[in-house]
């Protein structure tokens, strides 16, 4: 009998308060040595032992790997909404190392003595099972409202969260059936010392705990069995494991195979009895178990239950190849919340798929094309506006865990990036070359995305767009197949992957050449923008005016009664030297009347680190346009300036293009639309207000970029694409997916199912 | 009079946000390697984008090397004192004796309640205030013989064991703001931090609020010169004058050092959430600060 989890090792430290850091060290110790987990006990009556709790922390701040629990957490004198808490802080702030053990109590008088309630052995159990899911709604992150009436515990509307970083399982030390059998219903694991069991006892518990699992309609497996030992390593065999390390092999295989412990756990403080342990026991305990009972310990553990219950119609979640089970994110997990929506977007996919390599990659995308009628959006950073990279019920690629990033070659400042990575983790990794690469103006966004449309940034009007760095590019087909694509081969697919790349598959690595760039200069103005019209005319002559090294974004929002308009204009000038920096920004400083201005001389990389860490937490559907302007006329400063006036844009913005972008030829590369000095965006919070006033603009643009386009019409695809461009786009796409299986992100239709 | 060395304090009240995960601890680095003598945070359990801030601050003190640090201040409702007092004498042991134990009575009461705690008047709350740190003291001292023995109208122990004893002499700092917690600072506790920002009547309400904590000293036979007097501020730097504590570091500099002259306040904790203008109040105003109360007091 075994229940399949992957075995593993732990220690359990007397948490000895005279020698504090003692226990510290064996706890580092045990990490070192490869132990899977550290736990102490927890007595909170008890002045020879640390706070148990406090420890935990503290421990978790001295280690990086090891997982943490206690054995067991004394329930009396822990408030559970409270334990709650803190256990999803331990958890968040560990990086998800936490295991919650947790005991209905013992020693009732040194309870009472301390201030907790006495309870008698059914009230305890009583306690615990309403502590359980007081707890249980508590973890499920905020948002959850929590109100319980127990005998034992009352909550009138707690606030759950904050968020575990992972499925905090709650275990439970237990030996009588009554909590046996509350473990089968509601726990995640039971906690046993060995040498509190009489023989017969260990199988005898899993047997009702089995029964209490089957009953509540639970897999037996969903429950880890983890047993506290000890022994003493000696010569020769005396006894139970006390003898040579074959002998704890031979003592403790039993227990594997035929008892279903899936966690040892090694009762002794000696540094000397933990390292042989982890060096002479655990490994060849883990083969021998391996060779007895072949695959049985490669996990994961099943889902629970009510996990389970939450999953998608149309979805063969079982169907999962190993290689991605343990990633994926299903709409019953802990992690959900952290990967169902984006940046600017609500979702509620049906599962998230994190592959970690290219082959995952290969692998997810034939899951997810086997699972007809359910939709496929695909992530990198999840900042797109018109790449959904969410939806609901269908599935996601999100590539996030693809985010390496490796210089290639030094001398030809050729890097290797992967499309998970963001835009301000690539510029911190080449700063130290000295090396920068335009990106966008935010540094939160992925580089996959934008990489695959164009990437207008800080540089563009000196260095060009994020596309035209590109060298190579190694990206998974619609079929499955991996194709390397540059100038010498796919040539055609090479020049699809700049401009229009999310039509045509998952990239899995970009290389880039770089940029030396140097320190710039970086400046913030505010101006009153009374003369809306004025303002944006005299922006776009002021930049069209300024040389290469000049790219700028205006911004305005929406007009707040009472209160002046503003605008903010950004200004990098690719350049240290102050007197040319002061130069350049002269002409522009004196658009308008200032109301505020900062001026710095600062890294690329520190320009980028601008977006906070965290996971997105997007609501609803975003509605933006796109267009592309060769200059700021007077008609559309005047159109612009009535939509801004109109507050049905919360932000417009203009970013410079032209300058570089426009070097490269128009064919080149998809994104086709290179004579424009400008490019022009607005969200609103509505298309019924927003697309009229739009609409007055539309007319006077050159194309858009399709990256800020929410629009989902065949006539956006137009603007977007010039007629050259979009029908080869067309015949390629239908080459290269001529299924549509990536429509997820502005869709070009494939040649043969338009015509 | 102040007496002619000032030993001034300056510290961070950083907000114990969840998300972005590494925040508050990334801040408490900072502060702890510019130099400040505390980190603090607020403790609001019923406040689910908060951390834990016992969790938080045992986590922080892990990741810090001579900071002190504390809570500004612990929901007493919330926390049981016989276990806070071993949580903290635990946490001032593993970290070298860096802790200390700032408590409030409890404000906020349904979400007390929420959570599941006691909802208390604000009268009962300041009783079961003294009954707790008489608690919390009595575990800490282990050179007293016997069990800790409090019957009290809201907290009962009734020979919990002593100890572990602490790795120094843990400071009680309070929270209060109404006559009878200042009373109460002045009887029994070692500090008092109250926040700028709630008093109504700004800095000038201080003189007001330090007599009744003298006054409360002195009824108990106490030199009132035995509690720190700590203040929370939040302010702003700019390059030119804006308002109080709104300009450049010399002149929050002059400010703090009036403020100790006029109110003998000797802790000055920073409402800050960016690493830049902890820097500057370390580098900065800290100093100037400290030379200027210096001079002063010996001028």
């Amino acid at each position: 009998m075994n229940y399949g989890h992957p075995l593993h090792f732990g220690t359990f430290l007397t948490p000895r308060s005279d020698e504090p850091e003692a226990v510290v060290d064996l706890a580092q110790r045990s990490e070192a040595l490869g132990y899977d987990l550290v736990t102490f006990q927890d007595h909170p009556y008890q002045p020879q032992l640390l706070d148990t709790w406090t420890l935990l922390g503290w421990v978790a701040g001295r280690t990086d790997r090891i997982r943490l629990a206690a054995n067991v957490l004394n329930l009396p004198l822990r408030p559970p909404s409270v334990l709650a808490r803190a256990a999803a802080s331990l958890d968040v702030l560990s990086g998800g190392r936490l295991q919650l053990g947790l005991g209905a109590g013992a020693f009732w008088p040194a309870i009472a003595a301390m201030g907790g309630e006495r309870r008698a052995p059914g009230e305890a159990v009583a306690a615990l099972e309403e502590a359980i899911d007081v707890i249980r709604e508590m973890l499920e992150g905020t948002g959850k409202t929590v109100r319980y009436q127990g005998d034992h515990y009352r909550l009138a509307g707690a606030q759950g969260g904050p968020l575990p970083a992972h499925d905090i399982p709650l275990w439970v030390g237990a030996m009588k059936p009554r909590m046996l059998r509350l473990i089968g219903r509601k726990a995640d694991g039971w906690v046993a010392t060995l040498s509190y069991l009489q023989p017969g006892q260990l199988a005898e518990g899993n047997r009702l705990i089995d029964a209490a699992a089957q009953r509540a309609g639970r897999d037996p497996r969903e429950i880890r069995r983890i047993l506290n030992i000890s022994g003493r390593f000696a010569a020769d065999r005396a006894g139970f494991l006390d003898g040579p390390p074959e002998v704890w092999v031979e003592d403790l295989l039993p227990l594997v195979v035929d008892e279903g412990v899936g966690t040892f756990i090694l009762m002794i403080d000696d540094a000397g009895t933990i390292e042989r342990f982890a060096r002479e026991v655990a490994p060849v305990l883990r083969a021998a178990a391996e060779a007895a009972v072949p695959g049985a310990f490669a996990g994961p553990a099943p889902r629970r239950t009510s996990a389970r219950a939450k999953r998608r119609q149309g979805i063969d979640y079982d169907g999962l190849p190993p290689s991605l089970r343990e990633t994926a994110i299903e709409p019953g997990d802990i992690g959900y919340t952290r990967v169902k929506s984006t940046y600017m977007r609500g979702g509620a996919p049906g599962l998230v798929l994190q592959p970690g390599n290219t082959g995952e990659v290969v692998e997810a995308l034939a899951f997810a094309r086997a699972q007809t009628d359910v939709p496929l959006a695909i992530r990198s950073g999840g900042h797109g506006v018109s790449g959904r990279s969410t939806n609901d019920g269908g599935i996601v690629i999100d590539l996030a865990r693809l985010h390496a990033i490796e210089v290639l070659d030094e001398a030809n400042r050729l890097v290797r990036v992967e499309p998970g990575a963001r835009w301000m983790d690539v510029a911190t990794a080449l700063a130290p070359y000295g090396w920068a690469l335009t990106s966008g103006d935010y540094g939160g966004v992925g580089v996959g995305g934008l990489a695959t449309a164009g990437g207008i940034g800080w540089l563009a009007r000196q260095h060009g767009l994020t596309i035209d760095h590109i060298r190579a590019v190694e990206m998974v087909l619609a079929d499955g197949t991996v194709v390397r694509a540059r100038d010498e081969e796919h040539s055609d697919l090479f020049w699809a992957v700049r401009g229009a790349g999310a039509n045509f598959g998952i990239v899995t690595s970009f290389e880039f050449t770089v940029d030396v760039v140097g320190n710039l200069g970086w400046a913030q103005f505010v101006f009153d923008a009374s003369d809306t019209a004025g303002l944006l005319e005299r922006w776009g002559q002021a930049i069209e005016a300024s040389p290469r090294d000049v790219t700028s974004e205006i911004l305005l929002g929406r007009p707040r009664t009472g209160q002046p308009l503003l605008a903010q204009a950004m200004v990098t000038v690719a350049n240290d030297s102050p007197e040319t920096i002061i130069s350049r920004l002269q002409p522009i400083a004196t658009i308008a009347p200032l109301y505020d201005q900062r001026i710095v001389i600062t890294p690329y990389a520190a320009l980028m680190a601008n977006a906070p860490e965290g996971y997105h937490t997007g609501q609803g559907e975003p509605v933006a346009h796109s267009g592309l302007i060769a200059h700021i006329t007077p008609a559309f400063a005047a159109d612009a300036a009535r939509l801004i006036r109109s507050g049905a844009t919360y932000f417009f913005q203009m970013r410079s293009v032209g300058g570089a972008v426009a070097d490269v030829p128009p064919d080149a590369t998809a994104y086709a639309n290179r004579a424009a000095n400008f490019q022009v965006v607005a969200f609103g919070a509505s298309r019924r207000r927003l697309d009229p006033l739009w609409d007055e603009l539309r007319g006077q643009f050159d194309g858009m970029y399709l990256s800020f386009e929410t629009d989902r019409s065949v006539e956006r695809l137009h603007d977007a694409f010039p007629p050259p461009t979009l029908r080869r786009l067309r015949t390629l796409k239908a080459r290269y997916d001529p299924d549509n299986v990536f429509r997820d992100n502005f869709n070009i239709a494939p040649l043969t199912l338009v015509d | 009079m102040p007496d002619n060395t000032p030993d001034l304090l300056f510290g961070t009240f950083s907000t114990p946000v969840a998300q972005p995960p590494h925040q508050a601890v990334d801040l408490a680095i900072v502060a702890d390697r510019a130099g400040l003598d505390l980190v603090t945070f607020q403790d609001h359990p019923y406040q689910s984008a908060f951390y834990d801030t016992w969790t938080l601050l045992s986590y922080v003190a892990a990741r810090t090397e001579r900071v002190h640090l504390a809570g500004n201040v612990h929901n007493l409702p919330l926390r049981p004192p016989a276990v806070l007092a071993r949580s903290a004498a635990s946490l001032d042991r593993l970290s070298g004796g860096r802790v200390e134990l700032g408590l409030g009575a409890g404000a906020f009461w349904e979400g007390i309640a929420a959570m599941g705690g006691r909802r208390l008047s604000p009268g009962e709350a300041v009783e079961a205030l003294e009954e707790a740190i008489q608690i919390i003291r009595a575990i800490w001292d282990t050179s007293t013989r016997g069990g800790v023995r409090v019957e009290g109208t809201y907290y009962t122990v009734r020979g919990a064991k002593r100890g572990p004893a602490p790795a120094h002499d843990i400071g009680i700092w309070l929270g209060a703001y109404k006559p009878r917690m200042l009373r109460l600072t002045g009887r029994i506790a070692d500090g008092w931090l109250p926040s700028l920002g709630y008093l109504s009547g700004g800095p000038a309400d201080l003189a007001a609020m330090n007599r009744q904590i003298d006054e409360g000293a002195a009824q108990a036979g106490r030199d009132p010169a035995a509690i720190r007097r700590m203040l929370n501020i939040g302010g702003q730097f700019a390059a030119e004058r804006r308002g109080f504590l709104a300009g450049p570091p010399r002149q929050w500099a002059e400010e703090l050092a009036d403020l100790w002259f006029t109110h003998r306040i000797s802790a000055f904790i920073l409402a800050v959430d960016d690493p830049y203008t902890i820097e500057l109040f370390a580098g900065e105003v800290a100093p100037a600060t400290r030379e200027l109360a210096a001079a002063g007091a010996t001028s």
